[in-house]
Protein backbone atom coordinates (compact mmCIF):
# COMPACT_ATOMS: atom_id res chain seq x y z
CA UNK A 1 0.00 0.00 0.00
CA UNK A 2 2.84 2.46 0.92
CA UNK A 3 4.79 1.47 -2.11
CA UNK A 4 1.47 2.23 -4.51
CA UNK A 5 0.82 5.19 -2.65
CA UNK A 6 5.10 6.50 -2.98
CA UNK A 7 4.01 5.78 -6.83
CA UNK A 8 1.12 8.00 -7.12
CA UNK A 9 2.69 10.79 -5.01
CA UNK A 10 6.42 10.34 -7.51
CA UNK A 11 3.36 10.84 -10.77
CA UNK A 12 1.46 13.70 -8.59
CA UNK A 13 5.36 15.58 -8.45
CA UNK A 14 6.03 14.87 -11.69
CA UNK A 15 2.93 16.25 -13.07
CA UNK A 16 3.31 19.44 -10.64
CA UNK A 17 7.06 20.01 -12.30
CA UNK A 18 5.64 19.29 -15.93
CA UNK A 19 2.60 22.43 -15.40
CA UNK A 20 5.30 24.41 -14.07
CA UNK A 21 7.41 23.88 -17.01
CA UNK A 22 4.62 24.82 -19.41
CA UNK A 23 4.21 28.13 -17.37
CA UNK A 24 7.34 29.65 -17.09
CA UNK A 25 7.29 29.47 -20.98
CA UNK A 26 4.67 32.06 -20.74
CA UNK A 27 7.39 35.18 -19.61
CA UNK A 28 9.08 34.54 -23.00
CA UNK A 29 6.14 36.19 -24.39
CA UNK A 30 6.94 39.23 -26.39
CA UNK A 31 3.67 40.71 -26.03
CA UNK A 32 4.00 41.13 -22.22
CA UNK A 33 3.42 44.47 -21.21
CA UNK A 34 1.72 46.39 -18.34
CA UNK A 35 -1.70 46.72 -19.78
CA UNK A 36 -4.24 47.85 -17.21
CA UNK A 37 -2.73 51.21 -18.00
CA UNK A 38 -3.72 52.88 -21.05
CA UNK A 39 -1.01 54.99 -21.47
CA UNK A 40 1.76 54.02 -23.26
CA UNK A 41 4.80 52.88 -21.73
CA UNK A 42 8.47 53.96 -23.06
CA UNK A 43 11.24 51.04 -23.59
CA UNK A 44 13.39 51.93 -20.61
CA UNK A 45 10.19 51.31 -18.54
CA UNK A 46 9.03 48.29 -20.08
CA UNK A 47 12.73 47.42 -19.75
CA UNK A 48 12.57 47.60 -16.49
CA UNK A 49 8.80 45.60 -16.29
CA UNK A 50 10.50 42.81 -17.09
CA UNK A 51 13.60 43.33 -15.21
CA UNK A 52 11.98 43.34 -12.30
CA UNK A 53 9.77 39.97 -13.45
CA UNK A 54 13.52 38.54 -14.06
CA UNK A 55 12.18 38.33 -18.14
CA UNK A 56 15.64 39.61 -19.02
CA UNK A 57 17.30 36.27 -18.18
CA UNK A 58 17.10 33.27 -20.05
CA UNK A 59 14.65 30.20 -19.71
CA UNK A 60 15.49 27.81 -18.05
CA UNK A 61 17.29 30.20 -15.57
CA UNK A 62 13.71 31.90 -15.49
CA UNK A 63 12.51 28.14 -14.39
CA UNK A 64 14.78 27.49 -11.68
CA UNK A 65 14.07 30.72 -10.05
CA UNK A 66 10.09 30.01 -10.41
CA UNK A 67 10.85 26.81 -8.77
CA UNK A 68 13.00 27.92 -6.27
CA UNK A 69 10.39 30.66 -4.71
CA UNK A 70 7.71 28.18 -5.56
CA UNK A 71 9.38 25.77 -2.35
CA UNK A 72 9.37 29.16 -0.14
CA UNK A 73 5.66 29.45 -0.91
CA UNK A 74 6.31 32.49 -3.17
CA UNK A 75 4.05 32.40 -6.10
CA UNK A 76 5.15 35.81 -7.14
CA UNK A 77 2.72 39.63 -7.07
CA UNK A 78 0.16 40.12 -9.25
CA UNK A 79 1.26 42.71 -11.67
CA UNK A 80 -2.06 44.84 -10.80
CA UNK A 81 -2.30 45.96 -7.00
CA UNK A 82 1.20 43.91 -5.91
CA UNK A 83 -0.76 41.37 -3.60
CA UNK A 84 1.32 37.97 -3.15
CA UNK A 85 -0.88 35.66 -6.06
CA UNK A 86 -0.81 32.86 -3.32
CA UNK A 87 -2.95 35.05 -0.76
CA UNK A 88 -5.42 36.02 -3.96
CA UNK A 89 -5.92 32.33 -4.95
CA UNK A 90 -6.14 30.83 -1.25
CA UNK A 91 -8.72 34.17 -0.81
CA UNK A 92 -11.23 32.72 -3.85
CA UNK A 93 -9.82 28.93 -3.97
CA UNK A 94 -12.43 27.48 -1.61
CA UNK A 95 -15.60 29.14 -3.10
CA UNK A 96 -14.54 27.02 -6.23
CA UNK A 97 -14.14 23.69 -4.27
CA UNK A 98 -17.21 24.56 -2.98
CA UNK A 99 -18.68 25.00 -6.01
CA UNK A 100 -17.19 21.89 -7.62
CA UNK A 101 -18.29 20.01 -4.27
CA UNK A 102 -21.83 20.93 -4.90
CA UNK A 103 -22.23 20.62 -8.19
CA UNK A 104 -20.55 16.52 -8.20
CA UNK A 105 -22.80 15.85 -5.01
CA UNK A 106 -25.72 16.97 -7.55
CA UNK A 107 -24.06 15.56 -10.47
CA UNK A 108 -23.83 11.75 -9.22
CA UNK A 109 -27.10 11.78 -7.25
CA UNK A 110 -29.04 12.37 -10.57
CA UNK A 111 -26.43 10.78 -13.13
CA UNK A 112 -26.14 7.50 -10.89
CA UNK A 113 -29.67 6.64 -10.84
CA UNK A 114 -30.45 7.14 -13.82
CA UNK A 115 -27.78 5.59 -15.10
CA UNK A 116 -28.47 2.19 -13.58
CA UNK A 117 -32.28 2.41 -14.04
CA UNK A 118 -31.10 2.77 -17.88
CA UNK A 119 -28.89 -0.30 -17.39
CA UNK A 120 -31.05 -2.15 -15.69
CA UNK A 121 -34.57 -1.84 -18.23
CA UNK A 122 -31.64 -2.11 -20.79
CA UNK A 123 -33.53 -2.42 -24.72
CA UNK A 124 -36.86 -0.83 -23.20
CA UNK A 125 -38.38 1.97 -24.26
CA UNK A 126 -37.38 3.34 -20.89
CA UNK A 127 -33.40 3.02 -21.59
CA UNK A 128 -33.53 4.81 -24.85
CA UNK A 129 -35.71 7.90 -23.37
CA UNK A 130 -33.26 8.30 -20.45
CA UNK A 131 -30.29 7.98 -23.07
CA UNK A 132 -32.04 10.67 -25.50
CA UNK A 133 -32.06 12.82 -22.69
CA UNK A 134 -28.43 12.23 -21.76
CA UNK A 135 -27.32 12.65 -25.14
CA UNK A 136 -29.11 16.06 -25.03
CA UNK A 137 -27.66 17.05 -21.72
CA UNK A 138 -24.02 16.20 -23.13
CA UNK A 139 -24.97 18.65 -26.07
CA UNK A 140 -25.95 21.59 -23.72
CA UNK A 141 -23.86 23.89 -23.53
CA UNK A 142 -23.16 24.66 -20.03
CA UNK A 143 -23.40 28.69 -20.23
CA UNK A 144 -26.30 28.03 -22.12
CA UNK A 145 -27.97 26.59 -19.17
CA UNK A 146 -26.79 28.63 -16.67
CA UNK A 147 -28.25 31.38 -18.87
CA UNK A 148 -31.78 30.05 -18.52
CA UNK A 149 -31.85 28.61 -15.16
CA UNK A 150 -31.07 32.73 -14.46
CA UNK A 151 -33.52 33.79 -16.52
CA UNK A 152 -35.75 31.44 -14.74
CA UNK A 153 -35.19 31.47 -11.24
CA UNK A 154 -33.47 34.38 -10.56
CA UNK A 155 -35.19 36.85 -13.45
CA UNK A 156 -38.95 35.84 -13.94
CA UNK A 157 -39.59 33.99 -10.75
CA UNK A 158 -37.26 35.93 -8.35
CA UNK A 159 -36.96 32.97 -6.49
CA UNK A 160 -32.86 33.35 -6.09
CA UNK A 161 -30.12 36.17 -6.39
CA UNK A 162 -28.44 36.67 -9.86
CA UNK A 163 -25.31 37.07 -8.42
CA UNK A 164 -23.46 37.44 -5.12
CA UNK A 165 -21.42 35.28 -2.40
CA UNK A 166 -23.81 33.69 0.20
CA UNK A 167 -25.43 29.87 -0.10
CA UNK A 168 -28.42 30.58 -2.13
CA UNK A 169 -25.72 32.07 -4.54
CA UNK A 170 -24.36 28.82 -4.77
CA UNK A 171 -27.23 26.70 -5.61
CA UNK A 172 -27.96 27.92 -9.57
CA UNK A 173 -24.01 27.76 -10.72
CA UNK A 174 -24.17 24.43 -8.88
CA UNK A 175 -27.33 23.35 -10.22
CA UNK A 176 -25.79 24.33 -13.74
CA UNK A 177 -22.22 21.93 -13.97
CA UNK A 178 -24.20 19.33 -11.90
CA UNK A 179 -26.88 19.14 -14.61
CA UNK A 180 -24.91 19.30 -17.22
CA UNK A 181 -22.56 16.36 -15.53
CA UNK A 182 -24.89 14.16 -14.51
CA UNK A 183 -25.82 13.41 -18.08
CA UNK A 184 -21.98 12.48 -18.26
CA UNK A 185 -22.22 9.96 -15.17
CA UNK A 186 -25.31 8.82 -16.11
CA UNK A 187 -23.61 7.33 -19.58
CA UNK A 188 -20.52 5.87 -17.48
CA UNK A 189 -23.15 4.05 -14.78
CA UNK A 190 -25.03 2.43 -17.33
CA UNK A 191 -22.27 1.33 -19.29
CA UNK A 192 -20.45 -0.20 -16.27
CA UNK A 193 -23.30 -1.68 -14.90
CA UNK A 194 -24.40 -3.10 -17.92
CA UNK A 195 -20.78 -5.04 -18.47
CA UNK A 196 -21.44 -6.01 -14.62
CA UNK A 197 -24.87 -7.52 -15.45
CA UNK A 198 -23.60 -9.99 -18.63
CA UNK A 199 -21.08 -11.06 -16.19
CA UNK A 200 -21.04 -14.45 -14.75
CA UNK A 201 -21.15 -14.40 -11.34
CA UNK A 202 -24.80 -12.23 -11.64
CA UNK A 203 -26.20 -14.84 -14.24
CA UNK A 204 -25.33 -17.59 -11.83
CA UNK A 205 -26.56 -15.24 -8.83
CA UNK A 206 -30.15 -14.97 -10.37
CA UNK A 207 -29.56 -18.90 -11.79
CA UNK A 208 -29.21 -19.48 -7.73
CA UNK A 209 -33.25 -17.90 -7.55
CA UNK A 210 -31.77 -14.83 -5.51
CA UNK A 211 -34.35 -11.96 -4.88
CA UNK A 212 -33.86 -9.40 -8.17
CA UNK A 213 -33.22 -6.80 -5.96
CA UNK A 214 -30.43 -8.06 -3.76
CA UNK A 215 -28.75 -9.23 -6.94
CA UNK A 216 -28.91 -5.75 -8.34
CA UNK A 217 -27.69 -4.17 -4.66
CA UNK A 218 -24.80 -6.75 -3.67
CA UNK A 219 -23.55 -7.84 -6.46
CA UNK A 220 -23.89 -5.05 -9.60
CA UNK A 221 -23.98 -2.17 -7.18
CA UNK A 222 -21.08 -3.23 -5.78
CA UNK A 223 -18.97 -4.59 -9.21
CA UNK A 224 -20.24 -1.56 -11.35
CA UNK A 225 -19.56 1.01 -8.87
CA UNK A 226 -15.57 0.43 -8.51
CA UNK A 227 -14.65 1.22 -12.21
CA UNK A 228 -16.63 4.55 -11.67
CA UNK A 229 -14.35 5.73 -8.78
CA UNK A 230 -11.90 6.22 -10.95
CA UNK A 231 -13.91 7.51 -13.75
CA UNK A 232 -15.13 10.52 -11.14
CA UNK A 233 -10.96 11.57 -10.99
CA UNK A 234 -11.70 12.73 -14.48
CA UNK A 235 -15.06 14.05 -13.60
CA UNK A 236 -13.97 16.53 -10.77
CA UNK A 237 -11.51 17.81 -13.47
CA UNK A 238 -14.04 18.83 -15.91
CA UNK A 239 -16.33 20.65 -13.20
CA UNK A 240 -13.30 22.68 -12.18
CA UNK A 241 -12.92 23.12 -15.65
CA UNK A 242 -16.23 24.22 -16.40
CA UNK A 243 -16.47 25.99 -13.06
CA UNK A 244 -14.14 28.65 -14.85
CA UNK A 245 -17.11 29.62 -17.24
CA UNK A 246 -19.85 29.09 -15.28
CA UNK A 247 -18.28 31.50 -12.46
CA UNK A 248 -18.23 34.03 -14.90
CA UNK A 249 -22.23 33.81 -15.77
CA UNK A 250 -22.74 34.10 -12.01
CA UNK A 251 -20.10 36.18 -10.52
CA UNK A 252 -19.41 33.62 -8.03
CA UNK A 253 -16.22 34.49 -6.72
CA UNK A 254 -13.69 31.98 -7.08
CA UNK A 255 -10.44 30.95 -9.29
CA UNK A 256 -11.95 30.71 -12.51
CA UNK A 257 -13.45 34.19 -12.97
CA UNK A 258 -9.91 35.56 -11.28
CA UNK A 259 -8.24 33.50 -14.23
CA UNK A 260 -10.17 35.30 -16.82
CA UNK A 261 -10.02 38.67 -15.30
CA UNK A 262 -6.06 38.09 -14.94
CA UNK A 263 -6.14 36.92 -18.54
CA UNK A 264 -7.87 40.28 -20.02
CA UNK A 265 -5.15 42.53 -18.01
CA UNK A 266 -2.58 39.95 -18.74
CA UNK A 267 -1.60 39.40 -15.29
CA UNK A 268 0.59 36.77 -15.99
CA UNK A 269 1.30 35.74 -12.41
CA UNK A 270 -2.01 35.14 -11.74
CA UNK A 271 -2.44 33.08 -14.88
CA UNK A 272 0.83 31.33 -13.16
CA UNK A 273 -0.51 30.57 -10.08
CA UNK A 274 -4.45 29.39 -11.02
CA UNK A 275 -2.50 26.80 -12.94
CA UNK A 276 -0.40 25.54 -10.91
CA UNK A 277 -3.25 25.70 -8.49
CA UNK A 278 -5.50 23.97 -10.73
CA UNK A 279 -2.98 20.82 -11.16
CA UNK A 280 -2.66 20.36 -7.70
CA UNK A 281 -6.18 20.11 -6.55
CA UNK A 282 -6.56 17.82 -9.65
CA UNK A 283 -3.59 15.47 -8.70
CA UNK A 284 -4.82 15.41 -4.94
CA UNK A 285 -7.79 14.73 -6.15
CA UNK A 286 -6.97 11.71 -8.07
CA UNK A 287 -4.53 10.38 -5.74
CA UNK A 288 -7.03 10.67 -3.28
CA UNK A 289 -9.61 8.35 -5.55
CA UNK A 290 -6.89 6.08 -6.62
CA UNK A 291 -6.46 5.27 -2.90
CA UNK A 292 -10.18 4.75 -2.11
CA UNK A 293 -10.01 2.67 -5.33
CA UNK A 294 -7.18 0.69 -4.15
CA UNK A 295 -8.49 0.30 -1.19
CA UNK A 296 -12.03 -1.48 -2.28
CA UNK A 297 -9.85 -3.77 -4.57
CA UNK A 298 -7.17 -5.41 -3.07
CA UNK A 299 -5.77 -6.57 -6.85
CA UNK A 300 -4.94 -2.90 -7.69
CA UNK A 301 -2.41 -2.46 -4.34
CA UNK A 302 -0.54 -5.59 -5.33
CA UNK A 303 -0.19 -4.81 -9.11
CA UNK B 1 -13.35 -8.39 -64.45
CA UNK B 2 -12.44 -8.84 -61.12
CA UNK B 3 -11.17 -5.14 -60.59
CA UNK B 4 -14.51 -4.28 -61.56
CA UNK B 5 -15.79 -7.00 -59.03
CA UNK B 6 -14.19 -5.80 -56.79
CA UNK B 7 -15.24 -2.21 -57.02
CA UNK B 8 -18.59 -3.73 -57.02
CA UNK B 9 -18.09 -5.09 -53.82
CA UNK B 10 -16.47 -2.50 -52.28
CA UNK B 11 -19.51 -0.64 -53.21
CA UNK B 12 -21.96 -2.33 -51.54
CA UNK B 13 -20.19 -2.60 -48.61
CA UNK B 14 -20.03 1.18 -48.55
CA UNK B 15 -23.56 1.56 -49.35
CA UNK B 16 -24.39 -0.95 -46.73
CA UNK B 17 -22.29 1.45 -44.57
CA UNK B 18 -24.27 4.23 -45.45
CA UNK B 19 -28.31 2.44 -45.19
CA UNK B 20 -26.87 1.04 -41.48
CA UNK B 21 -26.13 4.84 -40.22
CA UNK B 22 -29.23 6.32 -41.71
CA UNK B 23 -31.09 3.25 -39.83
CA UNK B 24 -30.26 3.85 -36.52
CA UNK B 25 -32.63 6.41 -35.26
CA UNK B 26 -29.01 8.10 -33.72
CA UNK B 27 -27.56 8.26 -37.50
CA UNK B 28 -30.50 9.57 -38.98
CA UNK B 29 -31.16 12.64 -37.04
CA UNK B 30 -27.30 13.34 -36.65
CA UNK B 31 -27.11 13.14 -40.41
CA UNK B 32 -30.01 15.14 -40.98
CA UNK B 33 -28.83 18.38 -38.65
CA UNK B 34 -25.19 18.35 -39.56
CA UNK B 35 -26.65 18.32 -43.27
CA UNK B 36 -28.87 21.84 -42.61
CA UNK B 37 -26.10 22.86 -40.89
CA UNK B 38 -23.93 22.72 -43.70
CA UNK B 39 -26.10 23.81 -46.57
CA UNK B 40 -27.05 27.06 -43.94
CA UNK B 41 -23.28 27.66 -43.83
CA UNK B 42 -22.84 26.77 -47.89
CA UNK B 43 -25.53 29.50 -49.13
CA UNK B 44 -26.10 32.01 -46.32
CA UNK B 45 -25.11 34.55 -48.50
CA UNK B 46 -28.22 33.42 -50.46
CA UNK B 47 -30.07 32.55 -47.31
CA UNK B 48 -29.78 35.61 -45.03
CA UNK B 49 -32.31 38.65 -45.61
CA UNK B 50 -29.70 41.16 -43.93
CA UNK B 51 -25.88 41.71 -43.51
CA UNK B 52 -25.21 39.98 -40.68
CA UNK B 53 -23.33 42.84 -39.57
CA UNK B 54 -25.74 45.83 -40.70
CA UNK B 55 -27.19 47.80 -38.17
CA UNK B 56 -30.45 49.32 -38.25
CA UNK B 57 -30.96 51.81 -35.25
CA UNK B 58 -34.58 52.24 -35.67
CA UNK B 59 -35.05 48.47 -35.23
CA UNK B 60 -33.60 47.85 -32.36
CA UNK B 61 -34.80 44.70 -29.89
CA UNK B 62 -37.70 44.10 -32.05
CA UNK B 63 -39.16 40.48 -31.10
CA UNK B 64 -39.17 37.74 -33.51
CA UNK B 65 -42.02 39.17 -36.19
CA UNK B 66 -43.14 38.61 -40.17
CA UNK B 67 -39.58 41.01 -41.33
CA UNK B 68 -37.36 39.44 -38.48
CA UNK B 69 -38.53 36.00 -38.06
CA UNK B 70 -36.20 35.70 -35.20
CA UNK B 71 -35.82 39.38 -34.03
CA UNK B 72 -33.05 42.03 -33.76
CA UNK B 73 -30.30 42.43 -31.03
CA UNK B 74 -28.87 45.23 -29.07
CA UNK B 75 -27.84 47.06 -32.65
CA UNK B 76 -30.98 46.18 -34.59
CA UNK B 77 -28.94 42.96 -36.60
CA UNK B 78 -31.23 40.94 -38.04
CA UNK B 79 -30.71 37.45 -36.05
CA UNK B 80 -31.74 35.24 -38.90
CA UNK B 81 -28.89 36.59 -40.77
CA UNK B 82 -26.50 36.90 -37.81
CA UNK B 83 -27.52 32.78 -36.89
CA UNK B 84 -26.95 31.50 -41.02
CA UNK B 85 -23.33 33.19 -40.89
CA UNK B 86 -22.61 32.21 -37.45
CA UNK B 87 -23.14 28.40 -38.73
CA UNK B 88 -20.41 29.26 -41.41
CA UNK B 89 -18.10 30.26 -38.30
CA UNK B 90 -19.17 27.49 -36.11
CA UNK B 91 -18.32 25.08 -39.19
CA UNK B 92 -15.24 26.41 -39.75
CA UNK B 93 -14.05 26.84 -36.20
CA UNK B 94 -15.04 22.62 -35.93
CA UNK B 95 -12.96 21.49 -38.61
CA UNK B 96 -9.74 23.93 -38.15
CA UNK B 97 -9.57 22.50 -34.38
CA UNK B 98 -10.03 19.13 -35.16
CA UNK B 99 -7.77 19.56 -37.79
CA UNK B 100 -5.13 20.54 -35.73
CA UNK B 101 -5.97 17.83 -32.97
CA UNK B 102 -6.33 15.02 -34.70
CA UNK B 103 -3.41 15.69 -37.54
CA UNK B 104 -1.17 16.35 -34.36
CA UNK B 105 -2.69 13.84 -32.63
CA UNK B 106 -2.10 10.99 -34.96
CA UNK B 107 1.40 11.98 -35.49
CA UNK B 108 2.41 11.79 -31.90
CA UNK B 109 0.02 8.59 -31.31
CA UNK B 110 2.47 6.71 -33.99
CA UNK B 111 5.21 7.78 -33.16
CA UNK B 112 4.88 6.55 -29.71
CA UNK B 113 3.62 3.38 -30.54
CA UNK B 114 6.09 2.50 -33.54
CA UNK B 115 9.21 3.99 -31.80
CA UNK B 116 8.41 2.44 -28.37
CA UNK B 117 11.09 2.72 -25.52
CA UNK B 118 11.49 5.84 -23.43
CA UNK B 119 10.22 7.96 -26.21
CA UNK B 120 6.84 6.16 -25.91
CA UNK B 121 7.13 6.34 -22.09
CA UNK B 122 7.76 9.99 -22.34
CA UNK B 123 4.97 11.05 -25.20
CA UNK B 124 2.16 8.84 -23.35
CA UNK B 125 3.08 10.04 -20.10
CA UNK B 126 2.35 13.93 -20.64
CA UNK B 127 -0.44 13.18 -22.65
CA UNK B 128 -1.79 11.76 -19.92
CA UNK B 129 -0.87 14.76 -17.79
CA UNK B 130 -2.41 17.03 -20.07
CA UNK B 131 -5.48 14.86 -20.38
CA UNK B 132 -6.10 15.12 -16.79
CA UNK B 133 -6.27 18.69 -17.08
CA UNK B 134 -9.05 18.79 -19.52
CA UNK B 135 -9.44 21.02 -22.48
CA UNK B 136 -11.04 24.31 -20.87
CA UNK B 137 -8.05 24.87 -19.10
CA UNK B 138 -5.08 24.27 -21.90
CA UNK B 139 -7.34 26.18 -23.95
CA UNK B 140 -7.48 29.07 -21.55
CA UNK B 141 -3.82 29.02 -20.72
CA UNK B 142 -3.06 28.63 -25.04
CA UNK B 143 -5.35 31.95 -24.93
CA UNK B 144 -3.36 33.77 -21.93
CA UNK B 145 -0.32 33.21 -23.99
CA UNK B 146 -1.52 33.69 -27.67
CA UNK B 147 -3.72 36.73 -26.51
CA UNK B 148 -8.17 36.31 -26.99
CA UNK B 149 -8.93 36.21 -30.72
CA UNK B 150 -11.16 34.26 -33.01
CA UNK B 151 -7.67 32.40 -34.43
CA UNK B 152 -6.72 32.21 -31.29
CA UNK B 153 -8.87 30.44 -30.06
CA UNK B 154 -9.47 27.79 -32.49
CA UNK B 155 -5.54 27.10 -32.09
CA UNK B 156 -5.70 26.63 -27.98
CA UNK B 157 -9.35 24.42 -28.99
CA UNK B 158 -7.16 22.30 -31.54
CA UNK B 159 -3.81 22.29 -29.13
CA UNK B 160 -6.38 21.34 -26.33
CA UNK B 161 -7.59 18.43 -28.24
CA UNK B 162 -4.63 16.87 -29.34
CA UNK B 163 -4.26 14.68 -25.84
CA UNK B 164 -7.65 12.53 -27.02
CA UNK B 165 -6.68 12.14 -30.35
CA UNK B 166 -2.75 10.99 -29.29
CA UNK B 167 -4.12 8.51 -26.51
CA UNK B 168 -6.79 7.20 -29.27
CA UNK B 169 -4.77 6.95 -31.76
CA UNK B 170 -2.18 4.76 -29.70
CA UNK B 171 -3.93 2.82 -28.43
CA UNK B 172 -5.14 2.03 -31.76
CA UNK B 173 -1.92 1.39 -33.31
CA UNK B 174 -0.95 -0.70 -30.71
CA UNK B 175 -3.39 -2.60 -31.66
CA UNK B 176 -2.46 -2.99 -35.25
CA UNK B 177 1.08 -3.59 -34.39
CA UNK B 178 0.60 -6.64 -32.28
CA UNK B 179 -1.53 -8.23 -35.42
CA UNK B 180 0.68 -10.69 -37.44
CA UNK B 181 0.66 -8.94 -40.91
CA UNK B 182 3.12 -6.26 -39.31
CA UNK B 183 5.38 -8.68 -38.15
CA UNK B 184 5.00 -10.49 -41.68
CA UNK B 185 5.91 -7.19 -43.25
CA UNK B 186 8.93 -5.92 -40.51
CA UNK B 187 9.89 -9.44 -41.76
CA UNK B 188 9.52 -8.77 -45.40
CA UNK B 189 12.04 -5.84 -44.80
CA UNK B 190 9.31 -2.92 -45.05
CA UNK B 191 10.99 0.34 -44.41
CA UNK B 192 10.12 3.00 -41.38
CA UNK B 193 7.81 5.05 -43.64
CA UNK B 194 5.95 2.53 -45.44
CA UNK B 195 5.63 0.09 -41.94
CA UNK B 196 4.13 3.75 -40.50
CA UNK B 197 2.55 5.67 -43.47
CA UNK B 198 1.22 2.09 -45.41
CA UNK B 199 0.08 -0.24 -42.48
CA UNK B 200 -0.60 1.76 -39.50
CA UNK B 201 -1.99 5.16 -40.88
CA UNK B 202 -4.56 3.91 -42.91
CA UNK B 203 -5.63 1.28 -40.27
CA UNK B 204 -5.97 3.48 -37.48
CA UNK B 205 -7.51 6.24 -39.40
CA UNK B 206 -11.72 4.71 -39.52
CA UNK B 207 -11.39 5.02 -35.11
CA UNK B 208 -9.94 8.16 -35.75
CA UNK B 209 -12.13 9.50 -38.26
CA UNK B 210 -15.49 8.12 -35.73
CA UNK B 211 -14.01 9.64 -32.47
CA UNK B 212 -13.65 13.36 -34.98
CA UNK B 213 -17.20 13.22 -35.57
CA UNK B 214 -17.18 13.36 -31.68
CA UNK B 215 -14.47 15.68 -31.17
CA UNK B 216 -15.87 18.23 -33.52
CA UNK B 217 -18.80 18.64 -31.31
CA UNK B 218 -16.34 18.77 -28.10
CA UNK B 219 -14.24 21.31 -30.22
CA UNK B 220 -17.50 23.51 -30.95
CA UNK B 221 -18.37 23.67 -27.57
CA UNK B 222 -15.03 24.48 -26.13
CA UNK B 223 -14.84 27.20 -29.05
CA UNK B 224 -18.06 28.81 -28.09
CA UNK B 225 -17.53 28.60 -24.53
CA UNK B 226 -14.32 30.73 -24.94
CA UNK B 227 -16.13 33.51 -27.47
CA UNK B 228 -18.57 33.13 -24.19
CA UNK B 229 -15.76 34.51 -21.82
CA UNK B 230 -14.81 37.48 -24.28
CA UNK B 231 -11.80 35.70 -25.68
CA UNK B 232 -12.36 34.36 -28.57
CA UNK B 233 -14.55 35.88 -31.49
CA UNK B 234 -14.55 39.38 -30.96
CA UNK B 235 -17.31 42.02 -32.40
CA UNK B 236 -18.98 42.07 -34.56
CA UNK B 237 -18.49 38.15 -35.97
CA UNK B 238 -21.88 36.75 -35.64
CA UNK B 239 -20.12 34.10 -33.30
CA UNK B 240 -22.90 31.94 -31.33
CA UNK B 241 -21.33 31.39 -27.75
CA UNK B 242 -20.13 35.41 -28.39
CA UNK B 243 -23.84 36.09 -29.16
CA UNK B 244 -24.94 34.54 -25.94
CA UNK B 245 -22.42 36.52 -23.84
CA UNK B 246 -24.30 39.45 -25.05
CA UNK B 247 -28.20 38.40 -24.52
CA UNK B 248 -26.54 38.12 -20.55
CA UNK B 249 -27.23 41.97 -20.42
CA UNK B 250 -30.66 42.29 -21.96
CA UNK B 251 -32.16 38.62 -20.28
CA UNK B 252 -34.65 40.76 -19.22
CA UNK B 253 -36.02 42.51 -22.40
CA UNK B 254 -34.94 40.37 -24.80
CA UNK B 255 -35.28 36.96 -23.99
CA UNK B 256 -34.91 35.79 -27.96
CA UNK B 257 -31.67 36.99 -27.83
CA UNK B 258 -30.73 34.13 -25.60
CA UNK B 259 -32.20 31.21 -26.39
CA UNK B 260 -31.56 31.17 -30.13
CA UNK B 261 -28.34 31.29 -30.31
CA UNK B 262 -28.38 28.60 -27.58
CA UNK B 263 -30.40 26.69 -29.28
CA UNK B 264 -28.27 26.46 -32.53
CA UNK B 265 -25.19 25.69 -30.81
CA UNK B 266 -26.96 22.93 -29.17
CA UNK B 267 -28.73 21.60 -31.62
CA UNK B 268 -25.15 21.53 -33.06
CA UNK B 269 -23.44 19.83 -30.68
CA UNK B 270 -26.33 17.06 -30.49
CA UNK B 271 -26.17 16.64 -34.39
CA UNK B 272 -22.57 15.98 -34.43
CA UNK B 273 -23.16 14.04 -31.37
CA UNK B 274 -26.07 11.85 -32.37
CA UNK B 275 -23.72 11.08 -36.21
CA UNK B 276 -20.87 10.36 -33.85
CA UNK B 277 -22.85 7.84 -31.64
CA UNK B 278 -24.49 5.83 -35.10
CA UNK B 279 -20.95 5.78 -36.69
CA UNK B 280 -19.92 4.14 -33.54
CA UNK B 281 -22.99 1.58 -32.81
CA UNK B 282 -22.30 0.57 -36.97
CA UNK B 283 -18.67 0.44 -36.37
CA UNK B 284 -18.70 -1.39 -33.44
CA UNK B 285 -20.06 -5.07 -32.58
CA UNK B 286 -19.80 -4.83 -29.51
CA UNK B 287 -22.22 -2.24 -28.94
CA UNK B 288 -24.58 -3.08 -31.40
CA UNK B 289 -25.43 -5.61 -29.69
CA UNK B 290 -26.24 -3.27 -26.45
Amino acid sequence: MIRFLLGKIVMAFLTVFITTMIETSYHGNPNLKPVGYQHDFTPEQIEEVRRNLGLDKPIYVQYFMYIEKLFQGDLGYTIRGGQPVIQVIFQRLPNTIMLACAAMIIAIGIGLPIGFFAAYKKGTIWDTFVMIIAIAGISMPHFWLGLILLFFFAVELGWLPVSGSGYMNLILPALTLGLSNAAIIARLTRSSMIDVMQQDFVQTALAKGLPKGLVLRRHVLRAGLVPLITMMGLQFAFMMGGAIVVENIFSWNGVGRMAVEAIFQRDYPIIQGFILTFAVVVVIVSIFLDTIYAFIDPRIRRS
Amino acid sequence: MSEKLKSEELKTKNQSFFIRLLSTPNGFIGLTIVIILILSAGFADFLAPFSPTKMMVGNRFLPPNLEFILGTDEFGRDMVSRILFGSRLTLMIGAIAVGISMTTGIMIGLFAAYKGGWLEILLMRSTDILFSFTETLIALSCVAVLGPSLTNAVIAVGIAGIPFYARTCYSAALVEKSKPYFEASIACGASHSRLVFMHLLPNVLPTMIVISTLGVSTAILAAAGLSFLGLGAQPPLPEWGYMLAGSRDYINRAPWLMTIPGVAIALTVLGFNLLGDGFRTVLDPVERQR
